[in-house]
């Protein structure tokens, strides 16, 4: 930490760290709640609100000597500004003197309050904020207690007012406060929201096009210190008091980032408890206190009308529910000596089911194949080695550090590491983008690197050169896997650790490898023992039995139709998919939200999530189907808990040695300190009460370590002929996410193809267009656009319920099917 | 669209501030200069003059009341009624004038071609009753002079087309 300096808060002194926020360190180091509207511990303050006025003072010190100037009863002399002074603006320095308990500060409160209430419509009680609402909390403490609300005056605005699809406004409510203006602006860098008019009539207008449009603008409901935001999805849902919060995990991504879901029981579903909405949860090193749309509305999948409930048999060609006990019986019996067997882990499921999954494989057949889908991405254990040291932040990250994004549109893939990565640019950080063609962190980019695709592997290998990186302090590296095959991406990963090693950004904090995972633990399913690789074989040689788990490969990808032919299929699915179609025996999982485990995430932070839903029919734990199996096999009951066989596991895999379920539950205090009752803060960020979870050191960071080289072979691959380049979409409609509310099915939008106009002579923009791969046809809307490379065709993943190309593939066709509508 | 019919001016503007954005002042005032006021279309196309998000250009014209956001008349007669001009009869010169146009306050006369409406201090005191029209003083004004303005200014509005 930077050096202390020493202020005094109502008289007692404290040593806080030079040039931070007064109004953070009065809370953090004094517990003194300055209150305040406008301001918010992650954005530059405005001073705009004034509620955060306090005395405030220098001690004297003589000009010459810089002796401290003491007065006749030898306390020391203070020179007081003459008006009280806005504590949001106000950075410490030495000799600070703060009054927040005076007459004068309280009558400011008072008055500040006061006047904020003349303009507001007092609605609370059908206000989704009310309960959990800074204004209101901060009236009750610090307000007249009496109104002098005009209903002559009174403030009339419109009060529904959809910002966008997913936010909506009421205008009378809002303080402004410009907390939603500067987080668009500031943080998200997209600044679609503003004020317009003045005064009385100031009001928040977007007239963008389109509007309110971001994977973020979710936050600006937490952040919003009255009821002017709201969700579509939370709108006039519940009151918060009702809410119980449960400490959870994102689901989609490699972020791991911290949420805490509120639940209630609910008659509409049955009388069961339900998550009623998600909420960010507190982990400054992980998510800070943001989360993206899909985090905070993709959570209707758990409780969609089409989860499985009860297990089904094949009965010729028919899946009939069957009885738990039956359905475990038939598996067993399909279970001989010898057999060759093949696991497929989606990347959902926790480290505990991997384990469980692991065991039951090996159980059968030692040389059991272990195999994560999607299988587009590989290097898991090139992480391991050289992934980014522990007690990396993004939050530290600013000048002097690099930050290269290889191969992803991150925005995309990863968009807390997007938004966070952003955010350190605009602190200093040098942002290189190596791609083949345009994203939107292009925009924040220091210098953005175009590749042909194909080409990535001697792009990094060039970097080594490259000044950014020369310069670099620290160096951290952001790797995806666009545009190439899964051999392509091992390539890839070795070129960049490569990187890294070589020019000694390895085993240290802010420097190392993260790759862009596509979803939430497939780092721990590489740790458990599982590969991208054993996919790709198995999808080569089919084995006699598999087990699929937590993915629909055959309903999302074009490659993955062959595991049809293992001889008997068992697939753990909370719904019906065409890989259940498949099947022998299906049987019901449980959602992430019915069940606890952990997740390793992207930077291999192991972290826990706990029940927090009704359990769906009959659904189970996959690690407990995998242990019944296998425990049936010699007539043993399963008789442990997840902890036992997260201990199970820890004691077998070195990176996880030592790592208990309490280790991971271990909360600190963290700065600043957001969350709890302290609303008006930094919002209705909820206080992390579930861990911070461990990230376990990667091999690089073993004293005297030192990592070996990795080689490259540095081949060029390319492309003739037209090629589909298979991209990732953060919206899409893979197997949890298909399954959202109508609100974010509208978001996902249909099936689209980007072709760059040199390849587009005959087809005009907005017709669609039948992409003929392998001699399948994939019907899409064509976006004609510079966006894709010449020669390429960028074809989003998962957009369709028809299997498509994880890899690039060449194109023989396109054929206009139909003209552009109105055309 | 602006950027054309306009180049030079913009460009003569460009080169007065560090970067387009600073420069979104006058090219709103252009823009209103050439639509009468500030439809969204002026907004959009002021937007992309200056590569700004269209918000944030509506949020700068919302806030200025120099901006119009309303469709206006051809003559935009804005009245000082503030104390020093109102002892000078500069309140019962604006009330004169709304009644001899027959319009309430911000109002525009049927043939569009006069909105009146009061403003705070245009630091003309000593002239007054004074009002700017289009941005242009007329100061030492009475009734009758008044009407004799607006009489030619129609005149020279039937020239125009
Ligand atoms: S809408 Fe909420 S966050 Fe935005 S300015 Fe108004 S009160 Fe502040
Ligand atoms: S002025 Fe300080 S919090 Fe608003």
């Amino acid at each position: 930490m930077s050096e202390l300096v020493t202020i005094y808060i109502d008289g007692q002194p404290y040593e806080v760290p030079k040039g931070a926020n007064l109004v953070d360190v009065a809370k953090f180091y004094a517990d003194n709640g300055i209150p305040v509207f406008c301001y918010h511990p992650k954005m530059e303050p405005v001073g705009m609100c004034r509620m955060c006025l306090v005395e405030l003072g220098t001690i004297m010190r003589d000009r010459d000597s810089g002796e401290v100037i003491t007065g006749e009863n030898g306390e020391p002399q203070v020179r007081w500004f003459p008006k009280l002074q806005t504590a949001c603006t106000t950075t410490v320095t030495d000799g600070m003197v703060v009054r927040t308990n005076t007459d004068a500060v309280i009558e400011a409160r008072d008055d500040m309050i006061e006047f904020l209430l003349t303009s507001h419509p007092l609605d609370c009680p059908i206000c989704d904020k009310g309960g959990e609402c800074p204004l209101q909390n901060l009236t009750m403490a610090h307000g007249p207690g009496r109104s002098v609300f005009y209903w002559e005056d009174k403030v009339r605005l419109a009060k529904h007012v959809p910002l966008g699809e997913l936010i909506y406004l009421d205008r009378e409510r809002c303080i402004q406060c410009a907390r939603c203006t500067r987080f668009q602006d500031e943080i998200v860098g997209d600044d679609v929201l503003a004020f317009h008019e003045r005064g009385r009539e100031l009001q928040i207008i977007t007239v963008s096009d389109p509007p309110f449009d971001t994977y973020f603008s979710g936050n600006t409901t937490d952040i919003c210190p009255v009821g002017a935001l709201t969700t579509a999805d939370f709108r006039f849902e519940a009151r918060p008091w009702e809410l119980k919060d449960i400490a959870s995990l994102d689901v989609y991504g490699p972020e791991g980032a911290n949420i805490s879901l509120s639940t209630r029981l609910d008659r509409d579903a049955g009388g069961i408890v339900i998550i009623k909405r998600v909420m960010p949860r507190q982990n400054e090193a992980v998510n800070e206190i943001w989360i993206s749309d899909k985090t905070r509305f993709g959570h209707h999948h758990t409780r969609a009308a089409e989860r499985l409930t009860k297990p089904k048999v094949r009965v010729g060609d028919r899946l009939v529910e069957a009885e738990w006990d039956h359905a475990l019986e038939v598996i067993r019996k399909h279970i001989k000596p010898n057999v060759s067997v093949g696991a497929i882990a989606g990347p959902t499921l926790s480290n505990e089911d991997l384990w469980e999954l692991r065991k039951l494989a090996q159980a059968v057949n030692a040389g059991a194949k272990l195999s994560i889908y999607p299988a587009t991405m590989t290097g898991g254990d090139i992480i391991a080695q050289v992934g980014v040291g522990v007690g990396t932040n993004f939050k530290d990250m600013g000048s002097g550090t690099t930050i290269v994004v290889v191969a992803s549109d991150i925005e995309e893939e990863a968009p807390i590491w997007y938004l966070r990565t952003k955010v350190a640019g605009d602190r200093g950080a040098k942002i290189l983008v190596l791609n083949a063609r345009e994203t939107r962190l292009d925009h924040y980019a220091a210098d953005s690197i175009r590749y042909d695709y194909g080409a990535a592997v001697s792009a990094v290998n060039d970097l080594a050169k490259h000044e950014a990186v020369t310069n670099a302090e620290n160096l951290v590296l952001i790797c995806g896997a666009e545009g190439m095959t899964l051999e392509q991406h091992g390539e890839l990963m070795n070129a960049c650790a490569n990187l890294l090693v070589s020019t000694g950004h390895v085993g240290r904090p802010n420097n190392g490898l993260l790759a862009v995972w596509e979803g939430a633990n497939v780092q721990g399913a590489f740790d458990v023992g599982f590969s991208t690789e054993a996919t790709a074989e198995m999808m080569a040689k089919v084995p006699d039995l598999l087990f699929i788990a937590g993915c629909d490969p055959i309903g999302e990808s074009a490659e993955a139709a062959g595991l049809s032919k293992a001889k008997f299929i068992v697939v753990n699915s909370l719904f019906d998919t065409p890989t259940t179609a498949v099947a022998d025996v299906v049987l019901p999982s449980q959602s992430f939200a019915e069940r606890d485990g952990t997740f390793t995430s992207g930077e291999r932070r192991v972290q826990r999530f706990y029940p927090a839903q009704g359990v769906i029919g009959q659904s189970q734990t996959d690690w407990r189907i995998f242990a019944s199996i296998r425990n049936g096999l010699n007539g043993s009951a399963v008789q442990r808990l997840t902890a036992g066989v997260f201990k199970e596991l820890a004691g077998e895999i070195a990176a996880y040695e030592g790592l208990t379920y309490p280790a991971l539950a271990v909360v600190e205090r963290q700065f600043p300190d957001v969350g709890g009752d302290d609303l008006y803060y930094g919002g209705t960020a909820y206080q992390n009460n579930g861990g911070l979870g461990v990230q376990y050191p990667a091999t690089s960071e073993a004293e005297g370590a030192k990592p070996s080289k990795f080689a490259t072979k540095g081949k060029k691959t390319s492309y003739k002929g037209l090629t589909a380049i298979p991209v990732n979409r953060l919206y899409d409609r893979g197997y949890l996410f298909k399954y959202s509310d109508e609100l974010m099915q509208q978001r996902i939008g249909e099936p689209f193809v980007v072709i760059n106009p040199a390849d587009a002579a005959n087809i005009a923009g907005g017709s669609r267009v039948g992409v003929t791969i392998d001699g399948v046809q994939y019907e899409a809307l064509a976006v004609v656009s510079e966006d894709a490379p010449k020669g390429f065709v960028l074809m989003p993943k998962r957009l369709t319920s028809q299997p498509g190309p994880f890899a690039p593939a060449a194109i023989e066709t396109i054929e206009v099917i139909a003209e552009p509508v109105g055309a | 669209m602006l950027i054309e019919k306009y180049a030079d001016r913009i460009e003569k503007t460009f080169s007065k501030y560090p970067d387009k954005r600073s420069a979104v002042m006058p090219v709103l005032y252009i823009a209103q200069e050439e639509y009468g006021w500030l439809p969204d279309e002026a907004i959009n196309e002021v937007a992309d003059i200056c590569d700004m998000d269209p918000t944030q250009v509506r949020s700068i014209a919302g806030f200025y009341t120099m901006y119009s956001e309303k469709p206006k008349g051809k003559y935009w007669l804005q009245v000082c009624t503030d104390l020093p001009c109102a002892l000078r009869g500069a309140d019962k010169f604006h009330k004169e004038l709304k009644e001899y146009l027959g319009v309430e306050e911000g109002g525009t006369t049927d043939d569009g071609m006069f909105t009146v409406e009061h403003v705070m201090c245009l630091a003309a005191c000593d002239k007054a009753p004074m009002l700017q029209c289009n941005f242009h003083y007329v100061e030492n004004l009475d009734m009758d002079k008044m009407k004799a303005l607006l009489d030619e200014w129609r005149a020279e509005a039937k020239e125009d087309k």
